[in-house]
């Protein structure tokens, strides 16, 4: 299948590697099928590139690069909708904002999208009863900031 | 929409299995108790709104933003390397 995107042009995409949304990112519920474009593998921040409209991109970041701690607590609602078996078929991505100074990299660790790299179903999860915050500082936190560099984040699973 | 009213203690049902108690009226406010199987998600729609928001303002930035992160990724790991 070919798509044209606004940033990448027309590109081909291996239907295998379409991730199927659920419910859809709050916002573009209408969306529902994407795939992850990764520009260099040495850089965490991924392209979730919706394939039903190319002008739609969502940059992420795998969210224990962000927080090596992060544990959302998935409902189980979710867990069953993404017929999730084992926590290690789980791939959990954090949409990132940036303003002005690229420096002010936020990554939304309250609502991340919840990927089953097996079955490649994936949600966008609000969490419930969450201190995690929308806008997370990237560059303040990291792991690899505070030198526990971690970039081999990428799931085999996913087979990129 | 619909609308009733309730007043303090009074409950309202959505289907067979979540209830809605107006537990207290002050003021402004209002305290409500929901009680769901737990598989119904109950958020404030302001957490909706602000994640929306987010995800918008995500979804619209070009191809050279990826060019940033790189840089700003790059500095992040070696913080000694001096801005060329």
């Amino acid at each position: 299948m070919k798509i044209s995107t606004t940033r990448f042009g027309d590109i081909s995409i291996d239907e295998s590697k379409v991730i199927r949304m659920r419910g859809g990112m709050l916002g573009f519920e209408h969306l529902k099928r994407y795939e992850i474009f990764i520009q260099s593998e040495k850089i965490p921040f991924w392209w979730f590139q919706s394939v039903d409209d190319g002008s739609v991109a969502f940059v992420v970041i795998n969210s224990l690069a962000v927080k090596q701690d992060y544990e959302p607590v998935i409902p189980a609602a979710e867990v069953k909708l993404l017929e999730i078996g084992s926590p290690e078929d789980v791939v959990l991505l954090s949409v990132v904002t940036i303003r002005s100074d690229p420096f002010k990299v936020t990554a939304n660790l309250r609502a991340p999208i919840v990927v089953n790299a097996k079955k490649m179903l994936a949600q966008q999860v609000v969490l419930v009863d969450s201190d995690y915050p929308v806008q997370y500082p990237v560059t303040e936190n990291s792991a690899v900031s505070k030198g526990k560099a971690k970039t081999e984040i990428l799931p085999s699973a996913l087979a990129l | 929409m619909l609308i009733l009213t309730r007043k303090s203690g009074e409950t309202i049902r959505i289907g067979n299995e979540i209830k809605i108690t107006v537990l207290d009226v002050k003021g402004k406010q209002i305290r409500l108790g929901i009680d769901a199987p737990s598989d119904i998600v109950v958020h404030r729609e302001e957490i909706y709104q602000m994640i929306t928001q987010q995800n918008i303002l995500a979804a619209g930035y070009d191809d050279s933003i990826g060019k940033s992160l790189s840089h700003v990724w790059n500095r992040l790991k070696n913080p000694k390397e001096e801005v060329k």
